[in-house]
């Protein structure tokens, strides 16, 4: 979302193969990027309805969590089932602190994120020590295991009936006097929308710098060929660990903060539903494409709901489009949109 | 603890050990000789404990018609599935399969929750209310039915493998696709083959458990979960080393079952695969292509 930033640093990305030269074509980029959070920041104010708050928090949290999963899967080529698990560790940890223990939301959500962070690299560092078949594997079984670990184990996450009666907190922005405007009640949904509309940004933001930076590159060498980026002095586990944490962190802090909005965390925050809704925003919005992530999940977050499926039938409609894209398109739109520009400037190039 | 019991778990362990098998061997099967994990094999299952549910609620057949039935239906499936879906993406990208093999799962599990509700139901065999008592023992025929046809299962799987042209071509395949190919040996015909013998598998699982546990569309899930630990506790793609483990977990589990909360032992199989990871990356059984 904020793409302002892109290539600030002393790794600046490759020019684009465009008509204006780099620099002009950041700025514009830049520009657009602003104009359009902008728009976003300001939707409740046109289309303060209800419906239309609860689809935008769903689609900026669905924008992280889909980044979260391009980050691991799309730039460093790990199939991650254990986004969700990421997901509910954070719900379930800030929910518990915020009740057991007093801390307020964030605190939580951040100690959330970190809790997964640590789960993250717990099963990074078993699983690819033999394949990342095997991380395929476990990530989906450590994902089921928090589902049953939430049901099951009542002492420690109260089982079925989950943790209810969440409060978000209410902020006040200083030196705005005491006017409406000045106080975030983060129960009113415009202004969750605000938040999550935030912390999207800034998630992105980390994300899309470090795709575009040294690092971002060696994920992709990683993810292209093993060997010879090993033969290049990079180390495939440390880079994979460090994609895989910073997905959980940034995947848990926001299940921290959703949990809020939800006002309860039940075992359904482990809903398989949520991977597979991940996953069909990565595999069309294209694997290892910012941009087209992003737009894959605005548009699955938003279409689907306004055309009143029913959950069954959405997951059936997904499933037959995963079979689809993975049989003719396994690039989706950001993988066909780069083979055009491959072949435009092949043309290009003179014979 | 009086050994009445202790034997009693062992065997409720052994019972629910090698339905675990049955699973396992068929995605151990699968991924070995074609490399692809297949999400879709709890699914599989779920379908074929719904058809042998249909089977003897709407057609009356008895309960050995609808294994059989269900069990040579799964197998024509398996040949389908191949032909159809995994053919084309078989040899490709490792996870391009297996979103391939989760998009059919999602398509199944949600449309049977569309077309058939998760209403539970139970298929009611003349079996169902008959219990083999032995001494202190309480055995209930069913189970008894699944333990006897795993095991004939796994009999004929071995023959199978290790006795016949094909068997010994699904083995060749799966130990190095380059060299089966350089003597002769049809890839193809070798991986239709272990699709087939693994869905009828799961199919033969479906049709056995389905008069013993309630039949709904989320019941694959649970299995397959377990499943997944135990092709990694037993070696990836390593047949024999995947229907040990399931045993063994089975036993384990029921054992576990006597003393600890069922939460726990349904996380026992994801400690053990990450211990395994840590100590015995390559499985209790050796690496990898051990058909």
């Amino acid at each position: 979302m904020t793409g302002n930033r892109a290539g600030a640093g002393p790794h600046a990305p490759v020019p684009r193969r465009g008509g204006h030269g780099p620099v002009n074509g950041r700025k514009l980029r830049a520009a657009a990027v602003m104009a359009g959070l902008a728009t976003l920041a300001m939707l409740p104010f046109w289309v303060g309805t209800p419906y239309a708050l609860e689809l935008g928090i769903t689609a900026a949290l669905f924008a992280v969590l889909s980044t979260g999963l391009n980050l691991v899967y799309g730039y460093t080529g790990l199939l991650s089932f254990a986004q969700v698990g990421f997901f509910g560790i954070g719900g379930y940890a800030s929910a518990l602190l915020a009740v057991d223990a007093g801390w307020p939301m964030f605190a939580g959500a951040l100690a959330g994120g970190l809790l997964a962070t640590m789960f993250g690299i717990l099963i990074g560092y078993t699983s690819l020590r033999l394949s990342r078949h095997a991380f395929a594997i476990v990530s989906l079984s450590f994902a089921l295991l928090c589902l049953i670990v939430a049901r099951d184990w009542v002492s420690l996450t109260r089982g079925p009936m989950g943790v209810p009666g969440l409060m978000a907190p209410t902020l006040a922005v200083r030196g705005l006097g005491d006017s409406d405007l000045a106080r975030l009640d983060l129960n009113r949904p415009a202004d969750f929308y605000g938040l999550m509309l935030a912390y999207a940004a800034i998630a992105l933001a980390l994300v899309h710098r470090l795709v575009g930076s040294r690092i971002g590159r060696a994920f992709v060498a990683i993810k292209l060929n093993q060997p010879v980026a090993e033969s290049q002095g990079i180390d495939p586990l440390r880079h994979r660990l460090l994609a895989i944490g910073l997905s959980a962190l940034l995947t848990g802090i926001a299940g921290g903060l959703y949990v809020f909005h939800l006002t309860i965390t039940d075992p359904s925050v482990f809903d398989f539903y949520y991977t597979e809704t991940m996953l069909i925003m990565v595999i069309i919005g294209g694997p290892g494409s910012f941009w087209g992530v992003l737009t894959a999940s605005l548009l699955f977050s938003a279409v689907p709901d306004l055309l009143r499926f029913t959950t069954d039938l959405r997951m059936v409609l997904y499933g037959a489009v995963l079979i689809a894209a993975m049989l003719v398109f396994p690039g989706g739109f950001g993988g066909w949109i780069e083979a055009r520009r491959a072949a435009r400037s092949r043309r290009r190039m003179p014979a | 603890m009086e050994p009445g019991l202790l034997l009693q778990l062992l065997i409720n362990g052994l019972a629910l050990g090698v339905i675990y098998a049955l699973i396992a061997m068929g995605l151990a099967l699968i991924f070995g000789v074609l490399e692809i994990v297949n999400f879709a094999h709890g699914e599989l299952y779920m379908l074929a404990a719904m058809a042998a549910y249909f089977v003897t609620s709407d057609l009356h057949t008895g309960y050995w018609v609808s294994i059989v039935l269900v069990t040579a239906g799964g197998f024509c499936l398996g040949v389908v599935l191949y032909e159809l879906l995994l053919a084309p993406v078989a040899g490709r990208s490792f996870e391009r399969s297996i979103l391939l093999t989760l998009g059919l799962s999602m398509v199944l599990q949600n449309g049977a929750v569309f077309l058939l509700t998760t209403t539970p139901r139970m298929e009611i065999t003349r079996y169902s209310y008959s219990t083999l008592v032995v001494g202190d023992l309480r055995l209930p025929v069913l189970r008894l039915n699944a333990l006897g046809l795993a095991l004939s299962a796994f009999a004929i799987l071995y023959f199978v493998l290790h006795r016949t042209r094909s068997g010994k071509a699904m083995r060749g395949v799966a130990q190095n696709r380059a060299a089966a190919l350089m003597v002769g040996i049809d890839p193809r015909a070798a991986a239709r083959l272990a699709v087939a013998i693994g869905v009828g598998l799961s199919g033969l699982a479906g049709a056995a458990l389905a008069p013993v546990y309630s039949v709904h569309p989320a019941m694959g899930f649970a299995f397959v979960f377990k499943a997944f630990a135990i092709i990694i506790i037993g070696g990836l793609g390593n047949v024999s080393g995947a229907a040990l483990a399931a045993v063994m977990l089975g036993v384990l589990e029921s054992l576990a079952g006597g003393f600890l909360p069922p939460a726990f032992v349904d996380a026992l199989a994801f400690v053990l695969m990450i211990l395994v990871l840590l100590l015995r990356p390559q499985g209790l059984f050796g690496r990898g292509v051990r058909v």
